[in-house]
């Protein structure tokens, strides 16, 4: 049996004397698709953001691609994050000043490549996407379900092995969600690639290969 | 660094860096015009000397003539020795040296102003020859003479015809617009230097009050190294002694008063201010950037951009930023010059160096050289603009960067 692409263990974060994540254990296989449900303040985010590098755990240990991401500095962390993780927002958190191919190249500007590379390289995304047409659109002319898109091609510019997706669908309407989905399943099936979805629709959990309930800080 | 988005970022929020961008822009031109305005003034001061070609011209004061008959020196130019003009002329950084003698010259109910020029000396009373009227220009030794154009109409002398100076008549054989040329060589009649020495020399009126010789003069120009004037001044008052009126840019500097003071005392005080008031309004600005993007930044820094690419954006935006506003600075600075070279400035020329006697219409009024200010930007000063403006732009982003690191991804996006 291969070994799992991320493993948490005992994982706890406290603020002051709240404790928000309590002792969570968890793994993931690659390739698999699994939600993360919970009440709104249940610790769903938190628990993303110490998985995902973003934040470093009070105690306990993260191992995500092989690497032991508390004892990282912040700067490994950084570079870690470019070569292995994509991530989704709810808010999709696109740059207002860039057009949709350069969003979905953000992540390449640091890269030592040239900008036809980057460019081709999020083209064939956006297309992959359907999004051809918008290459020089900037998000402010773009609808909720293609901003969300352009965030899924900027979360696989850079072949990540695994992707974070907060809330994906929270801010678009049900069908336009269904088509986030589909997009998001398409991506974990056809690139092997890991999908951690947190969401608090049941409906949309329950697609996933596996779910995972999280109550007051923790997996129950 | 992202050249791509850096000018997304100025374009796209052109309001956000507008204050900013124009705010040092307004500094730096502030900073160039100052400086092109207190250069204009030291170049306008140059210019009266410029006009008889010379660095420095020098007279030396004496007494009052004890009776206004015949030829008599003015008060403020009497005789320079041979053996002190040699000493000029070896003095370092001197590069030429032009004489003349300067005589008032009364006889019967008339007078004139007469001076002796060396013709061939480009420099001095020599450019007279640029503003000849009519006839022919002085030779050296042929008992010639040109006459201002307005003194011939007055006498009823024109080309060809003599005129008599002292007891000697000389052939008129041009005439000069007097009025026009430099106010330092102003006279009714120009005859050869050594024709104003014999004069001179043989007049009781001169010898008694100033003893002069042959080879002796009274004004003299001096071309000198840029450099070497100031020191040269001060050597030549220590040469030819307190009563020596040594003039040289400064000297016309100095009469400029409190608006030149001000431009040139302050202007270096202003800069540092306007500077000082300009990084901290691009400070402000790119902090406050950095504030207002805190979302970008951590989005930015989850994609895998660390806190080095981050500083480096932020600092390539505001040094375009910067760079910007110099150029806007520069173009300001161009249209402030433009402006300001149509005013003009009065450069008093004292009396002493231009001595008309007060019985003359307009004698003893102040005399004046007109002049448009020569404003205008030099390379070097574009130069310093630009790197000031880096160097604003640095120190922000030196300042500022220091936040990207202190910007959680966690934190901010919690609360999106």
């Amino acid at each position: 049996m291969s070994s799992p692409i991320l493993s948490a263990t005992n994982l706890q974060k406290t603020f002051g004397d709240l404790v928000v994540v309590k002792g969570v254990s968890l793994n993931l296989d690659e390739g698999e698709f699994v939600s993360l449900v919970g009440k709104s303040g249940s610790g769903k985010t938190t628990l993303l953001s110490l998985l995902s590098t973003l934040e470093l755990p009070t105690s306990g240990a993260v191992t995500l691609c092989g690497k032991d991401i508390v004892r990282a500095s912040e700067e490994e962390l950084a570079l870690f994050r470019r070569a292995n993780i994509g991530f989704i927002f709810q808010s999709f958190h696109l740059i207002p000043t860039l057009t949709a191919w350069e969003n979905v190249a953000a992540p390449l500007f640091p890269e030592p490549m040239t900008q036809q590379a980057r460019r081709e390289k999020a083209v064939a995304l956006l297309e992959r996407m359907q999004l051809g047409h918008r290459l020089e659109h900037l998000p402010g002319a773009l609808s909720g379900g293609e901003k969300q898109r352009v965030a899924i091609a900027r979360a696989l510019v850079n072949n990540p092995k695994i992707i974070f997706a907060d809330e994906p669908t929270g801010n678009l309407d049900s069908q336009t969600g269904q088509s986030i989905m589909k997009t998001l399943h398409s991506v974990n099936k056809e690139q092997n690639v890991t999908v951690l979805m947190v969401t608090h629709d049941m409906e949309l959990a329950q697609n996933a290969d596996r779910t995972l309930h999280m109550h007051d800080g923790a997996i129950q | 660094m992202q050249l791509l988005s850096v000018c997304s970022e100025i374009r796209l929020r052109w309001r956000r860096h507008f204050t900013a961008i124009m705010g040092l822009a307004v500094g730096v031109c502030l900073l160039l015009v100052l400086n092109a305005l207190s250069g204009a003034y030291k170049e306008a001061t140059r210019i009266p000397l410029q006009d008889v070609g010379a660095d420095i011209s020098i007279q030396r004061n004496g007494d009052v003539p004890e009776e206004l008959n015949g030829v008599v020196f003015s008060c403020s130019a009497i005789t320079i020795r041979h053996d002190e003009i040699e000493a000029v002329r070896s003095m370092s950084g001197v590069r030429s040296v032009a004489q003349a003698v300067l005589l008032w010259v009364f006889q019967d109910d008339k007078f004139a102003m007469v001076l002796g020029i060396e013709p061939e000396n480009p420099l001095g009373p020599g450019r007279l020859k640029n503003y000849m009227v009519r006839g022919a220009y002085l030779k050296s030794g042929k008992q010639q003479a040109l006459l201002d154009e307005s003194f011939a109409r007055d006498q009823g002398v024109d080309v060809g015809d003599k005129v008599t100076v002292a007891g000697r008549d000389f052939s008129v054989v041009g005439l000069v617009a007097a009025s026009q040329a430099p106010k330092m060589v102003l006279a009714h009649v120009y005859i050869p230097l050594e024709d104003a020495q014999s004069l001179a020399a043989e007049s009781k009126g001169v010898q008694t009050v100033s003893p002069f010789s042959l080879q002796d003069a009274n004004v003299l120009f001096l071309t000198a190294d840029q450099e070497a004037i100031p020191a040269l001044s001060a050597s030549l008052r220590t040469a030819l002694g307190d009563k020596a009126a040594i003039s040289t840019p400064e000297t016309f500097l100095r009469k400029l008063g409190t608006l030149f003071a001000l431009s040139d005392r302050f202007a270096a005080a202003i800069g540092l201010i306007v500077l000082g008031v300009t990084f901290l309004l691009v400070l402000k600005t790119v902090a406050g950037s950095i504030q207002e993007r805190a979302r970008e930044i951590a989005v930015l820094k989850c994609l895998g951009w660390t806190n080095g690419n981050l500083r480096k954006q932020i600092t390539a935006e505001t040094l375009a930023q910067c760079l910007l506003a110099a150029a806007f600075g520069v173009v300001l600075a161009g249209i402030a010059c433009w402006v300001l070279s149509f005013q003009t400035l009065d450069i008093l020329i004292p009396w002493e160096m231009s001595p008309t006697p007060h019985f003359l219409p307009g004698g003893g009024e102040p005399v004046f050289r007109t002049v448009h200010l020569p404003v205008g930007l030099s390379l070097p000063a574009l130069g310093i603009a630009f790197v000031l403006a880096l160097g604003v732009g640095s120190l922000v982003s030196l300042f500022c960067t220091g936040r990207i690191t202190k910007i959680k991804p966690s934190e901010v996006l919690r609360h999106e």
